[in-house]
């Protein structure tokens, strides 16, 4: 067995500080990968990647991404700013996995699938959910037509308010951001919906607001969606989660066909624990799910080593309709109006 | 990866196919030969895993194997784990380590004089919720723990060949074939000997309750049954409770997905494989490590003697002081 040229990875943008350690501890503990440094305008967001994975940091992303042992980005700066990373890398003729939501306008989702197409780079979308077996085992139950015809699609992904202190700041910031929950953990769920089903979404509405941590943006959200074929779904992406619960985070799917229902949660890989100590009083669940993100790394180290996007990764283009059904909801949302959406790219294929 | 390790599999039941498919998630390992008494089932399962079927151990050992996996009945595996040791192999032992202590002793003796390392399949140690558990218990999550409680229910398995399985005289029943999981996970979740075990058992069924009293004044109860409604299904269930809290789970709760359809309801069980293909993955990494055994004999034959000294205890219907009883 042979044992190939390690994979170079810079981390362009570690402003998503919580995703970018997590995919940092991954990368620093898989063969055959370097981690040759991590970049982002402010210092202290690389600060534990540094400290706990002994990465160095790089001032200058040029420099970075143009070392000649640098094949690979990771990019997690605040979403406005993943594409310069992404076209930065582009350039530089690295494979590139970015962040999720893409971008915050369409304008720019799209200009980042145009620099790395224009460039022969993959690109990959940090859709985590993909990676969860159970997503895996409903995908292929869907596609062994054991469900018949899908007609219901109900999914959520819940979550802590990232807030400051545990959180930078742009995370609830409009302009940074995007907006608040709904584009936060939508894109999650829309995109597994997409991938397990193969169906389209057609047309979005939404209702959404700050109504219950005061953050500048939306914390609840609620998204109908219509897809191509008459299946109908809803998605519950909020930050809806107090201190105290059992669990921070969670991520569900529900499915309805013609020919039967298949239902899967994430928080059953889990004990339950009570502890008087700490700072957490009342049940906890303590989990020992699989590590997705960690899959997810495999999966695009594995697509750059194989020079070709590997399924299940997410592309491009998904990252680019996951960002339109979101930007979508939040039109709706404002208008009080269905929007409709344009048909998007056959799931599961390459932009590049 | 320094070279391809050679697995050779004694015993082609239930356990060994679950080895042989758990060995594939390893990179660089490959199952070269299975051998079993009974013919059609060595060579049923060598190939469907692209492997030769053997004769015997004798001839698994010819065939150059690196390892060898003992899956045969326990009353079986001593004499099979002593000759692969001694013939310099590596050696994974299903457990229970063996059928009675002279023989786990034996094991224990030869695997302290050989140069290969002999780990006991004490899976539990590698499940996810087990391990898990034991994660956040050594961590002091819920202080310091005081009290185990573990059951694992079932009908009677209907696998064992010629039903070896029902014949307590083989198979030491459910108190040492399922039990010796939950006295093996107790004593390493709660890190001091057993000094004390009482087992109670109805003459009726297969079907037991023991109770074990640890050094450090610990207490765990473990029930096994292979009595219970085969419509029911195998459940597990434990709790731990600790100075500073409380730590359960069942199987009940460890369902990620459920499938309805039209041929029925299917449940996507979030452990699977994990822990076979984990406990067979640090195997093998111990192996081209040189050592030490991620179970060593000497855990699994105290754990053994826990469960014997609980057959002893149904038997007799006394307590068993495990701090001096030996078998006569």
């Amino acid at each position: 067995v042979s044992t190939p040229e390690p994979v170079g990875v810079a981390i362009l943008g570690a402003a998503h500080t919580t995703h970018a350690w997590s995919y940092a501890r991954a990368l620093s503990s898989s063969d055959g990968v370097r981690l040759v440094g991590v970049h982002d305008v402010d210092e202290e967001n690389a600060r534990w990647i540094r400290q706990d994975f002994g990465v160095p940091y790089f001032p200058d992303p040029a420099a970075l991404a143009g070392r000649p042992d640098v094949t690979a980005a990771v990019v997690c700066s605040e979403t406005i700013a993943h594409r310069p990373m992404v076209e930065l890398a582009a350039a530089h003729g690295l494979q590139v996995l970015c962040e999720k939501p893409l971008a915050t306008t369409l304008a720019d989702a799209r200009a980042c699938v145009a620099a790395c197409a224009d460039a022969g780079v993959q690109l990959h979308l940090a859709f985590v959910s993909r990676f969860l077996p159970l997503v895996s085992r409903m995908r292929t139950a869907v596609r062994d037509g054991r469900l018949g015809d899908l007609v219901g699609l109900v999914g959520g992904n819940r979550g802590r308010p990232p807030v400051p202190p545990a959180y930078p700041g742009w995370i609830t910031d409009a302009t940074a951001a995007g907006g608040g929950a709904l584009v936060d953990h939508s894109v999650h769920v829309t995109d597994a919906m997409r991938h397990v089903s193969g169906l389209e979404v057609t047309a979005v509405s939404a209702e959404c607001g700050s109504l219950l941590w005061g953050c500048m943006v939306d914390d609840l959200a609620l998204l109908s969606l219509r897809f191509d074929g008459g299946a109908v779904g809803s998605i519950d992406p909020s930050w809806s989660v107090p201190e105290g619960n059992p669990w921070d985070y969670d991520f569900y799917l529900r499915l309805l066909g013609t020919g039967g229902s298949l239902e899967i949660s994430d928080t059953a890989a889990s004990l339950q624990v009570v502890s008087t100590r700490g700072n957490h009083r009342g049940l906890r669940l303590a989990s020992f799910a699989e590590d997705a993100d960690a899959a997810m790394l495999a999966g695009f180290l594995a697509s750059v080593r194989a020079g070709g996007l590997l399924d299940p990764c997410a592309t491009g283009a998904d990252g680019v309709r996951a960002l339109e059904v979101a930007l979508a909801a939040y039109e709706s949302a404002a208008t009080g109006h269905v929007v409709s959406l344009g048909p998007g790219p056959a799931p599961g294929v390459s932009a590049s | 990866m320094t070279h391809e390790l050679r697995v050779g599999l004694l015993g082609a039941g239930l356990i060994a196919g679950v080895h042989a498919h758990a060995y594939r998630a390893s990179p660089g390992v490959r199952l070269v030969a299975v051998a079993d008494p009974v013919a059609t089932k060595a060579e049923r399962l060598a190939d469907q895993f692209a492997a030769a079927s053997a004769a015997d151990l004798d001839a698994l050992l010819a065939l150059d194997v690196d390892i060898v996996d003992v899956c045969t009945p326990p009353d079986r595996h001593a004499d099979a784990v002593v000759t692969a040791l001694d013939a310099g192999r590596h050696v994974f032992c299903e457990k229970p380590l063996a059928r009675t202590l002279a023989d786990g002793r034996r094991v224990v003796a030869a695997a302290d004089a050989a140069p290969g390392v002999l780990m006991v399949g004490h899976v539990s140690r590698f499940e996810p919720d087990h391990r898990t558990a034991r994660e956040l218990t050594a961590a002091g999550d819920i202080g310091q723990v005081r009290m185990v409680t573990h059951t694992t229910t079932s009908s009677m398995p209907g696998w064992s060949e010629s039903g070896w399985l029902a014949d307590p005289a083989r198979s030491g029943g459910p108190i040492l074939d399922q039990g010796v999981h939950s006295f093996d996970f107790a004593r390493w979740v709660i890190g001091s000997p057993a000094v004390r075990v009482t087992c109670v058992a109805p003459a009726a069924a297969p079907y037991a309750l023991s109770t074990v009293r640890y050094a450090d004044g610990s207490i765990a109860h473990i029930e096994v049954s292979w009595a219970h409604p085969a419509e029911r299904g195998f459940k597990l269930a434990c709790e731990i409770v600790g100075t500073e809290g409380r730590l359960t789970w069942s199987y009940d709760h460890l369902m990620g997905g459920v499938l309805h359809s039209g041929t029925g309801t299917e449940w996507f069980d979030v452990l699977g494989d994990r822990g076979f293909t984990a406990e067979l993955q640090a195997f093998t990494d111990a192996v081209r490590a040189g050592g030490p055994s991620p179970v060593p004999a000497a855990d699994a034959l105290e754990s053994l003697r826990t469960a014997l000294g609980a057959l002893e205890s149904m038997r007799t219907g006394t307590t068993v002081d495990l701090t001096t009883w030996d078998v006569p």
